[in-house]
């Protein structure tokens, strides 16, 4: 199977986008080539710049523990939201996607990290281009003529963002078994393209904070590897700050800061894995595929459709009669939107529990989760010298995710899309 | 609660700062004629209560003849008219009416007025034989939906009448930056003169009235007016709307769903008791049971208040619906090692009010959620072994209880479970910015609300914050002890709390007063004032400390300045 970053190389060989390594830092970026060429250029005089910096796995709380003082001076002295959510499913594609659509899943058709994709019969990351069925804020904003860069960190973003955006970061070196590119490489290139592209919209994702909880054995305790962490990125983001302050574009920009969603973390003796309960039931049995999402647990019937409303009612009782459950919602309750590509049923887990599916042992060892609702709080807030950006202010509005781009939509007014945004400006 | 008596020794007369910000704009005002002659048939005053955006209850008692003194049943029928106005001259009245009221309901008044503009004050009096009570002001709360830069509540607990005088009410009273006043609960004691006063020879400052244990309907209502002539709480009634709820000496002391410490078979049924307490006090406060401002259509006093969406108040009942406290084999403040503490068929809430609970709680409407806590959540004890340790063991022996060994089995310590649950509610859904404020135990705290106290907070993870206020006049520590405020044996005793209960952060045993608690955004405040020697009724009021708690942080931290300076 292709991985993202191989699909990249191949449109970078067939000539869709050109390739640039600069500087002795190695770093390469990919260019698109009809956008390059066919850029009209925004509005002449137009320096408004934003940065949109994903802390991935941050919990809000984490920002007043002292390790991360810019981070902190950054929030307090713009515009933050201390209410802000992670929306469901709480991993970090569906979110990431959120932010660049302001839609939510049941528009977007990405719903999770992963999903059982009923036409090829396999579970699968939904890492592909193609996989976002909507336009992004990346794309308004390139047919305006707007410069656009994505820099994230994680493999899965790159591919799942694909050439969407006007440069885009080919990240190296990438941790084998995360699938990230550290931090410290991450903000390099996201300086390095500021300098040499200069991009009105960069979308950044920083993977440190998120990947080093996943494995921090430490996390029910005292999370020494998260701590370090936090402390490493909040330098990595004043050092980004400064470059902006010092280069004089601070006063034209808006510095969106939020994470996709929170950390849980859960010991050895608390997993839940539901495959072996289904599969135990005379209806169910065999006919129940599970895509696992850390904290949440997609269930998909594959029977006969006239059996469904039955095998879902089954698949829940058996599901909430699991220890370390939470709730088991209906995949088309309302409230969620998450679109069909979700299943049938959604099962939460507590705090301090994760899902190990369909493997009880062999899948998802790592004790740092997201997913369920206990990892629904996110900071969100806004910073940056810009007029439009307030100083000073916290909000109770319930900021979301979905926000974000509605939020830089409205920051360039580039307008909104036919049917409208699921999320709201914020400015 | 009523702390133990110990051994009296004389208290010095504590002398402290200035009193509280803000200056009397209708507390203690001198009154226009006609609203001077109206206080002959208006001696209780006027209050209002449970603000809504567009509601708010009215509340008065009218005395239209000598004979009609509350609790005798005596007296006409008549008809009192009120009124609600944008101005204190009542130049642009908004909304008026009439009622009657009569002996049946011991000649209150109590009207829930609608179709009132949201955050936005009113001033309202109530008119008989062409005379005027004296003139409220009320506050409306934010609409639901807007998004308040900030609340500020009068937050108090524990007023033993007995026990000295009001000045605290008074303090808030000058104030004039608040939205409304949060009463925790022991807004009047049942306790006959000389059964509970100041000091642990029970010395009554003031005499209740009537002279004895109250228990009959009659008493009840006798013992609300009584309280509502003390002139400190008829000017804070009047100056801003009242937000209360009750904890035990409403009815008794150390009451439970169906008895109380304070009641022997001698006094009759508990049930009717309770039933009695609770008409006078649906009568005689400007609250809304059930919902209404209706009389006799039931007690459910625990409800919800929406600020915009800055904040929500969700007020408990701590004792119509909970077990029996739990027999301890060495008297408070002995620690309590009874297993049954964490039963988990015993309850504080009830199975009605803690769903209820956890629905306020997972509500997305507001930011903060406030808490109306008559009694302390946050432990207080000698910590015990980790929670993973225990856990396996109990299931087994069920030998000890689940969180350590409690010192008040009356508060949330002594009901383990239902405290259990209702965290692992808000861990398990995200929760943030939970706020319990909190009355019962004549001191002032402020504490972080671990997940598990034992390993705290070693192992992160705290469910929210809880600020308790002091008690207005009833005993404390250092009247307990009979010695001076702030002695060796007030400051040990709290070295060895804070030792010994990690997310405690801030106590003071000593002294009596009240609070303010502030809510923005970024953070809830809360500062809290103390007054002098209670036994002056001219004591001075002084600032003496301020702590927070950071949007999405869940624990405090102390700050240098009240709010208002």
């Amino acid at each position: 199977m292709t991985t993202p970053f191989e699909a990249g190389l191949a449109e970078v060989r067939t000539g869709r986008r050109t390739l640039l390594k600069v500087g002795g830092a190695g770093l390469a970026f990919s260019t698109a080539v009809a956008t390059t060429a066919a850029a009209a250029g925004p509005p002449p005089g137009d320096r408004k710049r934003a940065y949109v910096l994903v802390i991935d796995g941050c919990i809000p709380g984490e920002i007043d523990g002292g390790l991360t003082p810019r981070l902190r001076a950054l929030r307090d002295g713009g515009h933050r939201f201390p209410r802000a959510v992670s929306m469901p499913i709480m991993e970090t594609i569906p979110n990431h996607v959120m932010m660049m659509t302001g839609m939510r899943p049941d528009r977007t058709g990405v719903p999770a990290n992963a999903i059982y994709d009923r036409r090829l019969g396999e579970t699968r990351t939904m890492d592909r281009a193609s996989d976002i069925r909507v336009d992004t804020v990346i794309q308004r904003l390139n047919r305006r003529g707007y410069r656009t860069g994505t820099v994230l960190s994680k493999e899965y973003l790159y591919g799942v963002f694909g050439t969407r955006a006007t440069h885009r970061w080919e990240p190296a070196p990438i941790i084998p078994v995360s699938g990230h590119a550290p931090d410290v490489f991450t903000m390099r290139a996201a300086r390095t393209m500021v300098r040499e592209y200069d991009p009105h919209l960069m979308f950044v994702n920083l993977g440190d904070i998120d990947r080093f909880g996943h494995s921090d054995f430490t996390g029910t305790t005292v999370r020494l590897a998260r701590r370090l962490a936090l402390a490493d990125t909040d330098r990595l983001v004043g050092q980004f700050v400064d470059m902006l302050q010092s280069t004089g574009r601070w006063r034209h920009s808006m510095l969106i800061v939020l994470a996709d969603h929170s950390m849980d973390w859960s010991t050895p003796d608390r997993v839940i894995s539901l495959q072996a309960s289904m599969d135990a039931d005379p209806l169910l049995a065999g006919k129940v595929r599970i895509s696992a999402n850390g904290g949440a647990d997609l269930l998909y019937w594959t029977g006969a459709t006239a059996d469904r409303p039955r095998a879902i009612h089954r698949m829940r009782q058996i599901a909430l009669a699991t220890p370390g459950v939470l709730s088991a919602p209906r995949r088309d309750a309302k409230a969620l939107r998450l679109g069909p590509n979700a299943g049938d049923v959604v099962v939460f887990c507590k705090a301090g529990w994760r899902f190990s599916d369909p493997n009880p042992v062999t899948d998802n060892p790592i004790p740092g989760n997201h997913g369920h609702p206990a990892t629904r709080p996110i900071p969100f807030f806004i910073a940056g010298g810009h007029p439009r950006v307030p100083r000073r202010k916290a909000s109770s509005a319930l900021a979301r995710t979905v926000d974000v781009a509605p939020t830089v939509a409205s920051f360039f007014g580039a307008g909104k899309p036919r049917r409208g945004w699921d999320g709201r400006a914020r400015i | 609660m009523s702390l133990p008596s110990l051994p009296v020794r004389r208290r010095a007369v504590l002398a402290t700062g200035t009193a509280g910000a803000g200056a009397a704009a209708l507390a203690g005002a001198a009154p226009a004629p006609a609203e001077a002659a109206g206080r002959r048939f208006f001696q209780h005053g006027v209050a209002a209560g449970d603000p809504l955006p567009h509601r708010v209850v009215i509340w008065t008692r009218v005395t239209p003849t000598a004979a009609s003194r509350p609790g005798s049943g005596e007296g006409p029928r008549v008809e009192v008219t009120w009124e609600v106005a944008r101005d204190r001259r009542f130049r642009r009245i908004v909304r008026r009416g009439s009622v009657t009221t009569g002996p049946g309901r011991d000649h209150t008044v109590k009207v829930d007025v609608g179709r009132l503009s949201a955050a936005t004050w009113y001033f309202y009096r109530f008119r008989y034989r062409g005379t005027s009570s004296r003139v409220g002001r009320l506050r409306t709360a934010p609409a639901t939906r807007s998004l308040p830069g900030h609340l500020r509540f009068g937050v108090v607990s524990c007023a033993n009448l007995q026990a000295g005088w009001f000045s605290a009410y008074r303090g808030l009273a000058r104030r004039d930056d608040l939205h409304a006043v949060i009463h925790l609960g022991d807004y009047l004691y049942e306790y006959a003169p000389g059964a509970y006063g100041a000091g642990s020879d029970d010395t009554d400052v003031r005499r209740h009235e009537p002279a004895r244990e109250i228990v009959s309907l009659a008493d009840y209502r006798q013992r609300h007016a009584q309280y509502k002539r003390d002139p400190d709480l008829q000017d804070l009634h009047a100056k801003y709307p009242f937000i209360v709820t009750w904890d035990d000496h409403e009815v008794a002391n150390d009451q439970w769903s169906a008895g109380a410490e304070n009641h022997d078979a001698g006094e009759g049924g508990f049930a009717r008791r309770r039933a009695r307490a609770h008409r006078a006090y649906d009568e005689w406060m400007p609250v809304r049971l059930d919902g209404t401002a209706r009389l006799g259509d039931g007690d459910r006093l625990f409800r919800r208040l929406r600020f915009g969406r800055l904040a929500e108040i969700s007020m408990l009942d701590l004792r119509t619906h909970r077990s029996r406290q739990v027999s301890t084999a060495l008297p408070f403040p002995a620690p309590a090692a009874e297993a049954a503490i964490s039963d988990p068929d015993r309850t504080i809430v009830g199975r009605q009010q803690m769903r209820w609970l956890k629905d306020s709680l997972s509500r997305r409407g507001a930011q903060w959620k406030i808490v109306g806590n008559p009694v302390m959540i946050a432990p207080l004890g000698l910590q015990g072994l980790p929670d993973e340790v225990l856990r396996p063991v109990n299931n087994v022996l069920e030998v000890l209880p689940d969180d350590g060994f409690p010192l008040n089995v009356d508060a949330w310590d002594g009901y383990t479970d239902d405290r259990r649950e209702l965290f692992a509610h808000i861990r398990d859904r995200g929760i943030g910015d939970t706020v319990f404020i909190t009355g019962d135990i004549h001191g002032a705290w402020a504490c972080d609300l671990p997940y598990d106290a034992s390993t705290y907070p070693v192992v992160d993870g705290s469910a929210g914050v809880e600020f308790v206020c002091t008690s207005v006049t009833s005993n404390n520590l250092k009247d307990q002890l009979g010695t001076p405020p702030r002695s060796p044996a007030s400051l040990a005793v709290e070295r060895v709390i804070l030792a010994n209960n990690r997310h405690i952060k801030y106590l003071n045993f000593d002294d009596h007063g009240f609070s303010v608690l502030d809510i923005t955004p970024a953070r809830t405040q809360m500062d809290w004032f103390v007054i002098g020697d209670r036994r002056d009724r001219r004591t001075r009021i002084s600032h003496t400390a301020s702590w927070q708690t950071r949007a999405g942080t869940a624990k405090v931290t102390p700050v240098d300045r009240p709010v208002g300076r």
